[in-house]
């Protein structure tokens, strides 16, 4: 195991400890910094390692909270709620990914942003089910008290972010993982030395999406209510890239800061620039785009200029 | 190794220690202020609305404090709102109100705009037993969750659609088939469900009931289709955008009929002044209107009164989402005086025991904590202005026939 | 009758959507780079002619010749000074690039005009013409003739111009065009320009049709997308075939399923042409 990815799970066991140091609303944002790096990290097994500019995150996020969402609501437990999620999540995005992912470029990029417009008026129009656009109603589940309560779904988050690491870093050290990086350098070239990219491609979209997916049913037990336009968000499939950029594409531990450095960032804009907070976030894209283009780490920032030749 | 931790370490704690002091400095808490909590989405596609929340509550906040402020144990409190802004993102909404309950030091609070953010940020209040008055969220869904510390100024959907078929089955006799054309999104859909009830109920004939997604941008074939159809009556729900496309477009294709209402458009002066003719004879109902005439016991007295001191301080006339606002800060009021304390506990049962009349209506809440007192106003567009066809206390005018 | 109207409120529609789209096909097919701005471009395009028309009593007919030029050195400049850094880069850096733009433009616009609708009302209204029981409003009609004759304009710039021939010439082979002498990074710049341009007056046309706010710009950028792919990148008759067929699906879509699946139809059909039919229904095959 390297260096940089020690790191990173000893970095996901120091926030362990965060209820030890906050109050409730700083569970809150620890719970949404974790979320954030569950993004960051899927995003990055697709767009990272193979090189797929994905937007399709919101639609994994939105699909994993109704799935989650729609079984709790009925009463299945928490337990068996977010598994299945997840699962679900990869196996749509893993089927889906056999037929997106022969697209390259440009039109992947467009077909992955029109999964969020599908997935939202689907879950808008199946109103028996999700209750369409009135939105999902999930019980509270019998509640122990405000702190407890943080603290619990603090800890599932982490939790799920702790499995997406070790995933993630298993999926780098493995043959996938270095089928991924075949395929980013260069497809054609994989594919004729004998290499399944099409079931390499599949997998990494479906591992992309499952934890998302998973996280996404979190989300919905933690918040009670969710309604198709805000988890099918267009703005979940562009942070995970802004946060990638921010820490070095392909790199798992550079991700996961970029995503706890974007989440600092959001909170201090969101805090002090009330009317002009998204035109000061797209001032940080463009500036971070333009001066920083590897990233804060520059450990593997190489790969985004090593790839624009053959663009 | 450990150095190279810390250099990544540093750039995320340091901003983390920021954001921790800006919140700690708004903590600070003066002992003789009452802080209401009021997340407003001031920026996003909601913001005109979030303004005029803001009015409401700045309104019933300056009023209170000229005189003084809320008695509580006969010492005064001077009201402070505190604003914050969610962007029109219901998790930011949430997140928003969390922060204010439980880092804000707030003592009470008002939900969310509308009755998709306030469901959702209902849990919040429930889970930390704040008392939360909902001034803008009408759908029964957010009431019949079991939650027992949130309250709402808005009667349930039915209350708006009832009455408007009433005046239609007894004015225009020939009116016999309906088409309801809704928005896809909580409140107006619901309130086309409402709708296709009521009408079923009351003997006509639905032929037409199609949602449209939110952000449609050209109604054509819908309109096509339902002017095919041939019905005396269209009701169409959606916001003043929606209202104001579909409205153009109806033109466009030359659709007339006996009867048209929008909901919730035409209750707003900018619906009235943008749609210009083309508003002529549309009816409507909403849950307020400022010709009302109620002697109300709170802080504003007289509805007359209300609008008066709406007036003289925005130089333009309230509607219900304003004096909604308004209302809400005055039951708070209210009920803090008769609970003479600021424990949540307290207050809460002083505002599940209300029964007052208020400028705003006769308010007195039911079992899930909803307003069931009110008879919420039908009104038509005659002139350029909404006028008020019933409840017969405060109307104005007879209903009308014909949209051209 | 009912088709026949259907029909002609599609033709009418797809004839706009293609003047909604032609600007962002042109930048997508010679730059390569999907502009996330264009939708607010277009709404920027129709504020121009709301506040021309609410304070000069300027007719939009008009405003058409202020917005060209003026949307071709703000597109122009943005191009030369920002875009153009990051060019050669993936696409995921040049989409994110024009995401974030597109934050600014479209938060400065709501600061600037509030988020409430506004609505450019002709006085007096220019009503509808009727021809066996089939209705055309004519402000529809008008602005379908005029995005007809701004999709024209862009023909002939792109046929009969010298700089429209080294637009074409670098769409189909930037490197031959480099060897044969075109300044890339000019024709870039104009190009963009040229699709800002096209975009605001798009807009303009718009604002006699439809409410303006900031908030409606996802809308338009939504009908871009699938109208090019639809039709294929970066040919002008391309946007045509794409609009038409994308409001055919959406009319056809609404009467026979509902208009709230109508939406979902189009992006359905977007994924399926992408997967199938990637070049569109007129284009060359696209880049990879």
């Amino acid at each position: 195991m390297t260096r940089a990815n020690l790191i990173l799970l000893a970095l996901i066991a120091c926030i362990a400890a965060l209820p030890l140091f906050g109050g409730a609303y700083t569970l809150r944002l620890g719970t949404i910094a974790c979320m954030y790096a569950i993004m960051a990290l899927s995003w990055n097994v697709v767009g990272g390692f193979a090189g797929y500019p994905s937007f399709a995150t919101a639609a994994f996020f939105g699909l994993g909270a109704y799935i989650g969402g729609v079984l709790l609501a009925r009463g299945m437990p928490l337990a068996a709620a977010i598994p299945i999620a997840g699962v679900g999540s990869f196996l749509v995005a893993g089927l889906l990914g056999a037929a997106l992912l022969r697209l390259r470029g440009h039109y992947f990029a467009i077909a992955s942003l029109s999964l969020i417009e599908v997935f939202r008026e689907l879950v808008n129009n199946a109103t028996d089910l999700t209750g369409g656009g009135m939105g999902l109603n999930i019980p509270l589940a019998a509640s122990a008290g405000v702190m407890a309560d943080a603290t619990f779904f603090f800890y599932l988050m982490w939790g799920v972010l702790l499995v997406t690491a070790v995933a993630v870093i298993a999926v780098s050290m493995s043959k996938l993982g270095f089928g991924m990086s075949c395929i980013m350098q260069n497809e054609t070239a994989a594919n004729m030395v004998g290499l399944n990219t099409t079931l390499y491609k599949s997998i990494a979209f479906g591992l992309s999406a499952c934890f998302v997916g998973a996280a996404g049913g979190v989300y919905a037990a933690w918040v009670h209510y969710i309604d198709p336009s805000d988890v099918f968000d267009i703005l979940y499939s562009v942070k995970p890239i802004v946060m990638a950029l921010i820490g070095g594409l392909g790199s798992p531990l550079g991700v996961t800061i970029g995503a706890f450095v974007y989440l600092g960032l959001e909170e201090v804009v969101w805090r002090n620039y009330i009317q002009i907070h998204s035109g000061v976030l797209g001032v940080l894209i463009v500036l971070l785009l333009l001066f920083l283009p590897h990233g804060l780490t520059s450990l593997r920032g190489w790969r985004l200029w090593g790839r624009a030749k053959n663009v | 190794m450990a150095r190279f931790l810390l250099r990544y370490a540093r750039l995320p704690s340091s901003l983390l220690v920021a954001a921790g002091l800006a919140l700690s400095a708004s903590a600070a808490l003066a002992q003789d202020v009452i802080k209401f909590g009021a997340p407003l989405p001031l920026t996003g596609p909601l913001a005109p609305e979030a303004i005029k929340q803001q009015q409401g509550y700045d309104l019933w906040a300056e009023q209170v404090n000229k005189a003084g402020g809320i008695a509580v144990g006969g010492k005064k409190y001077k009201v402070e709102i505190v604003y914050s802004d969610y962007q029109s993102n219901t998790p930011r909404a949430v997140q928003t109100t969390e922060q204010m309950i439980s880092q804000g030091g707030v003592n009470f609070m008002f939900s969310p705009f509308g009755s998709g953010a306030a469901k959702a940020a209902s849990s919040v209040s429930e889970r930390y037993k704040m008392p939360t008055i909902a001034s803008t969220a009408s759908s029964a869904q957010v009431y019949d969750q079991g939650y027992k510390y949130l309250f709402g100024t808005f009667t349930p959907n039915d209350t708006l659609t009832t009455p408007l078929t009433k005046i239609v089955k007894a004015k225009a006799p020939n009116v016999k088939k309906v088409a309801i054309l809704a928005r896809n999104d909580l409140f107006p859909l619901a309130i086309a469900q409402e709708m296709e009830k009521s009408a079923k109920a009351n003997g006509f004939e639905v032929v037409y009931f199609e949602k449209y997604a939110i952000g449609t941008l050209d109604h054509s074939a819908t309109l096509s289709q339902i002017k095919s159809q041939a019905p005396q009556w269209i009701f169409v729900t959606g916001y003043i955008n929606d209202l104001l496309l579909v409205r153009k477009q109806m033109t466009d294709q030359q659709i007339k009929a006996d009867v048209v209402s929008m909901i919730a458009g035409p209750a707003y002066q900018e619906f009235i002044d943008a749609a210009g003719q083309g508003g002529e004879n549309i009816t409507s109902a909403a849950w307020w209107h400022p010709a009302a005439q109620y002697n109300g016991k709170d802080i504003f007295g007289t509805t007359a009164n209300y609008v008066k001191l709406f007036r003289e301080k925005f130089k333009s006339d309230p509607d219900y989402a304003q004096a909604s606002a308004s209302v809400s800060g005055a039951l708070f009021q209210m009920a803090i005086e008769k609970a003479g304390t600021l424990d949540k506990e307290k207050v809460r049962d002083a505002l599940a025991a209300t029964d007052v009349m208020t400028f705003w209506g006769p308010v007195k809440f039911g079992a899930t904590g909803q307003i069931n007192s009110l008879e919420p106003p039908v009104f038509q567009l005659q002139g350029g202005k909404a006028v008020v066809l019933s409840p017969d206390i405060i109307k104005q005018g007879e209903f009308k026939l014909g949209v051209h | 009758m009912l088709a026949a109207q259907i029909l002609i409120n599609a033709l009418v529609l797809g004839c706009l959507y293609a003047c909604i789209a032609i600007g962002f096909s042109l930048v997508w097919g010679v730059l390569n780079v999907i502009n996330l701005i264009h939708g607010s471009f277009i709404v920027l395009g129709a504020y121009l002619a709301w506040g021309l028309y609410q304070s000069l009593h300027i007719s939009p007919w008009y405003s058409l010749a202020v917005a060209a030029p003026l949307f071709f050195v703000f597109g122009y400049v943005i191009q030369r000074l920002i875009l153009n850094r990051v060019i050669t880069a993936p696409v995921l850096v040049t989409l994110t690039l024009t995401f974030g733009l597109d934050l600014i433009l479209n938060n400065a616009m709501i600061y600037y005009f509030k988020a409430d609708y506004r609505k450019l009302t002709l006085t007096p209204p220019m009503g509808s013409v009727s021809i066996f029981d089939v209705v055309v409003p004519v402000d529809r009609l008008i602005a379908t003739v005029a995005a007809l004759a701004l999709t024209f304009v862009l023909y002939l710039i792109l046929r009969r111009l010298r700089v429209g021939r080294a637009i074409v010439a670098v769409r189909l082979d930037r490197d031959a065009a480099i060897l044969m002498g075109v300044k890339v990074n000019s024709i870039y710049a104009i190009a963009f320009g040229l699709g800002a341009a096209l975009a605001g007056c798009a807009g303009v046309l718009m604002a006699l049709i439809f409410p303006i706010s900031p908030l409606t710009s996802t809308a338009y950028l939504g009908k871009a997308f699938v109208v090019c792919v639809l039709g294929g990148l970066g040919s002008v008759s391309g946007a045509l075939a794409g609009g038409i067929l994308l409001a055919l699906i959406e009319g056809v879509g609404s009467a026979m399923i509902g208009p709230a699946h109508a939406t979902t139809l189009s992006f359905v059909l977007l994924i399926v042409f992408l997967i199938l039919r990637p070049q569109g229904l007129l284009g060359r095959k696209g880049f990879e």
